[in-house]
């Protein structure tokens, strides 16, 4: 880091407190909540604040990387700046903490009026985030805190929608009995729900065995291939196989590979990944579902928190966003909806089925903005 | 309806065989399915036992291995050493129930890989416990917690519990599928038991129809049977009863032919007696006289004869008697003073020979009361013997004799009647003179 830049910026911002211009008290430098709460539903009624001075009308966008789901997030939050009539900026940090912070540091020297981040390293970030906050500026985040708004993804949720997709298909397609392969993710500890919700149900089905659970040395396409081709060794056949779209992918190309794979198994994963929703449009593919998350969609109502933000409304604390299956039949529609994210925004119940707000927050009481790791199932997870 | 029977028996025997035969193949067919279940249910149980005990194993080395997890942990965390005790016993069971899964799989050739693969993942797993606890030893805890956080571990009990747990799963399959299987042998033989059953029970049913049809036919027949001889009773009945009328009736028209011919005979005699008397020759009267007498004799032969009820056959020593005391009784009215003894032997002969014995016999007799004794009265012996193949009429008297010659008195006819009807009989005539008398005989076959 640049020390000589950083005690720049430090003592610009005591000036701007000293001329109580944008800038934040003693007070408005406040940790936020960090004791967890439970947030109450969010109310769209809740009476305007004062709004922000002295900002840039600028929306920025800091992500870690140019995958497909900070594209889909960069698309939602371009559409929403400009409907609010905001520039758009977005800089990208190729999975390097240190570059996330320098970019982030540029954002808040150039007073954007709101900042939505995805960390490298959320430990790292949060205090540069904390800088934006208390510059008053809105500031969202894709999971970890502190942010005025949090968008997190409920895990379990996500994994209860691929679970329930499985079941379903197991008790109807497969006569209620199937060798099932659990393709986990264990160096990311937050995804532990995901599989949670997965193993729960399929407990509900007597029919379905859990042959493998199992998580792959790597979670991508590789390590999903070969873990399917161990777990081959030991059971040749495989009903049904869960896991990351990336995993499941790979894990279907070895079955292929071995000439195991069959019209009625079914594979399902998480993320909606592009090659996943190639192979769902496949005749006769394993591959019937991918749970995906409307990364547009939750991207623009971001971006319209960050326009209502500056013009002093109350926002939503939180945002859940909803896991949604992908099938073949509901693939065309959920298409639409993720390209033109504005309407799905404008139409209350088709955004419901997408997002979930929690709790409100404005400028004036910005000073309870979440600094614990929220999640809308109740549990705190670091 | 012999013929009937005769269908019957042979449709109840061929019946009865086809389903004896059907009951004993129902019989070996059970006999045939318990041996091959037999046999079939000692191999399952081969295979149950087997698949049992690597079950066992399998979950043994689990256990064994889990076991070992929980006390490597254990130490780890509160770097105490009373957790590898436990950690060195569960560790020695897990490598000994390795060994013991690998022995009993081994005959399979379908899962070397897996125990290949399961080996090296347990060693891999036992390794890493060994390692971490002697960095833990050697006061080396950042290296221990290092390994420890990079899930190395996990992914190997993850790992090798897929191997085990589709061990088990097979193991348990195998179970399952062995059972049911008994289960479908032992549904299988109850249902061919009820089977064979109810077929023996039909078998049994039908051979018991078979029969009562077969006695039914029996007892119809017997029936008829029975029916029929009353019928042909009361036929054989009414046709005597017929016979007998007519017999009776016959008898009745014989009799009265009889006795019309006895009265024409006699009116015959009393027609030539009259003549005789009114004839003034007396060689005419003598002639007519003993055709009178003739004719009379023939007719008390006539009237023996006919009065018993034998036309075939006559008992001369009944006949003779009877024909003699009528002709004495005949001669006496006419004044001839003489009498009559006889001897005759039991003798049948049959009736024309009879009569004409008889009339032989009445010549005899008749000539003796006329001739034989012309002062007064003597005795007449009429002898019939039989000797052998011979029978002999002998009629003597102790009179007068022919006085040396043998010319007959009278016409001659007698003598020419009497030695015609011995001719007729095959015999011959022998007159003897006695001193005093004459013997008359007539030697003849005895049959």
């Amino acid at each position: 880091m640049n020390t000589q830049g950083t005690g720049w910026r430090i003592a610009a911002l005591l000036w701007m407190g000293v001329a109580g211009v944008g800038g934040a008290s003693a007070e408005e430098r406040g940790p936020g909540l960090t004791t967890p709460v439970v947030l109450m539903p969010f109310d769209p009624a809740t009476p305007n604040c004062a709004a922000p001075a002295g900002l840039s009308r600028v929306l920025a966008f800091a992500r870690d990387n140019d995958r497909d789901f900070m594209l889909g997030i960069d698309l939602g939050l371009a559409m929403a700046a400009a409907d609010g009539q905001l520039e758009y900026r977005t800089t990208t940090a190729d999975n390097d903490p240190g570059k996330m912070q320098e970019q982030v540091d540029a954002f808040l020297a150039a007073r954007v009026a709101g900042l939505v981040a995805a960390p490298v390293d959320a430990a790292t970030l949060a205090p540069h985030l904390q800088e934006h906050i208390w510059s008053g500026a809105y500031v969202g985040t894709i999971v970890p805190p502190p942010a005025t708004t949090i968008l997190n993804a409920p895990q379990y949720l996500t994994g209860k929608a691929l679970r329930d997709a499985a079941a379903a298909y197991i008790t109807t397609e497969l006569n209620g009995t199937a060798n099932v392969v659990l393709l986990t993710h264990d160096s990311m500890e937050f995804l532990t729900p995901r599989f949670a919700a997965m193993r729960d149900s399929l407990v509900m089905i007597p029919g379905a065995v859990i042959v493998a659970d199992i998580s792959p040395v790597t979670v991508n396409g590789e390590g999903g291939y070969a873990t399917m081709q161990t777990i081959l060794l030991a059971e040749p056949r495989v009903d049904v196989v869960l896991g990351a779209d990336t995993v499941v992918l790979g894990a279907l190309a070895a079955m292929r590979d071995a000439g195991l794979d069959r019209p009625d198994q079914f594979f399902g994963g998480i993320d909606g990944e592009p090659a996943a929703v190639a192979e769902l449009l496949l005749p006769d593919s394993p591959y019937k579902a991918s749970i995906s998350l409307a990364a547009s969609v939750f991207g623009y109502a971001m971006g319209r928190n960050a326009v209502d933000w500056l013009e002093g409304k109350s926002i939503p604390q939180a945002i859940d966003i909803l896991p949604i299956a992908l099938t073949v039949e509901s693939l065309p529609a959920y298409q639409a909806d993720i390209a033109d994210p504005g309407a799905v925004y404008a139409d209350p119940a088709r955004r419901d089925t997408y997002l979930k707000f929690y709790g409100n927050i404005c400028y004036d009481s910005r000073e309870n903005y979440l600094n614990f790791p929220w999640s809308s199932e109740g549990i705190s997870r670091g | 309806m012999q013929a009937r029977i005769g269908k019957s028996a042979t449709r109840a025997t061929r019946y009865s065989t086809i389903l004896l035969a059907i009951g004993f193949l129902a019989l070996a067919g059970i006999v045939v399915v318990t041996f091959r279940l037999a046999v079939q249910t000692r191999a399952d149980l081969a295979t149950s036992v087997l698949a049992r005990n690597v079950a066992t194993a399998a979950f043994e080395l689990r256990d064994g291995l889990q076991a070992a997890e929980s006390s490597q942990r254990g130490y780890l965390y509160n770097n105490n050493e009373i957790y590898l005790a436990p950690y060195s016993t569960a560790k020695t069971r897990a490598l000994r129930q390795l060994d013991t899964l690998t022995t009993l799989l081994e005959p399979d050739p379908d899962t070397r890989i897996v125990m290949e693969r399961l080996g090296i993942l347990v060693r891999q797993k036992v390794d890493e416990m060994d390692r971490t606890i002697t960095l833990k030893r050697n006061r080396q805890e950042a290296e221990a917690a290092a390994i420890l956080k990079s899930n190395v571990g996990k992914a190997l009990m993850d790992e090798a519990n897929v191997f085990l747990s589709s061990i088990v799963r097979n193991a348990n399959a195998n179970l399952t599928g062995n059972m049911a299987q008994q289960n479908d042998g032992l549904m299988q033989l109850t249902r061919i038991i009820l089977a064979a059953a109810v077929l023996i029970l039909m078998v049994v049913a039908t051979t018991i129809w078979v029969v009562q049809g077969f006695v039914g036919d029996l007892r119809q027949t017997q029936d008829e049977v029975i029916l029929a001889n009353t019928r042909l009773e009361r036929r054989v009945g009414e046709r005597t009863h017929e016979l007998t009328m007519a017999r009776d009736r016959a008898e009745v028209l014989l009799a009265e032919v009889n006795h019309r011919v006895a009265n024409s005979l006699a009116l015959v005699a009393s027609m030539v007696g009259m003549q005789s008397r009114a004839t003034g020759s007396p060689e005419a009267r003598q002639a007519l006289s003993e055709t009178q007498s003739r004719i009379s004799a023939v007719a008390i032969v006539h009237k023996q004869l006919y009065s018993t009820g034998d036309v075939q056959s006559v008992a001369l020593g009944e006949f003779l008697p009877s024909l003699l005391g009528q002709i004495e009784a005949s001669m006496r009215a006419s004044g001839h003073q003489s009498f009559l003894k006889s001897d005759i032997a039991p003798l049948t002969l049959p009736t024309d020979k009879s009569v004409s014995i008889g009339i032989i016999a009445a010549e005899w007799v008749t000539n003796a009361f006329k001739y034989a004794y012309p002062d007064g009265e003597g005795e007449i012996r009429v002898i019939l013997t039989r000797e052998g193949a011979e029978a002999e009429l002998r009629v003597e008297d102790d009179g007068v004799g022919r006085q040396g010659e043998l010319t007959p008195k009278g016409t001659g006819l007698g003598t020419k009647l009497v030695m015609a009807l011995a001719s007729s009989l095959g015999g011959r005539v022998e007159y003897v003179l006695g001193q005093p008398g004459t013997s008359a005989r007539l030697i003849m076959p005895a049959a």
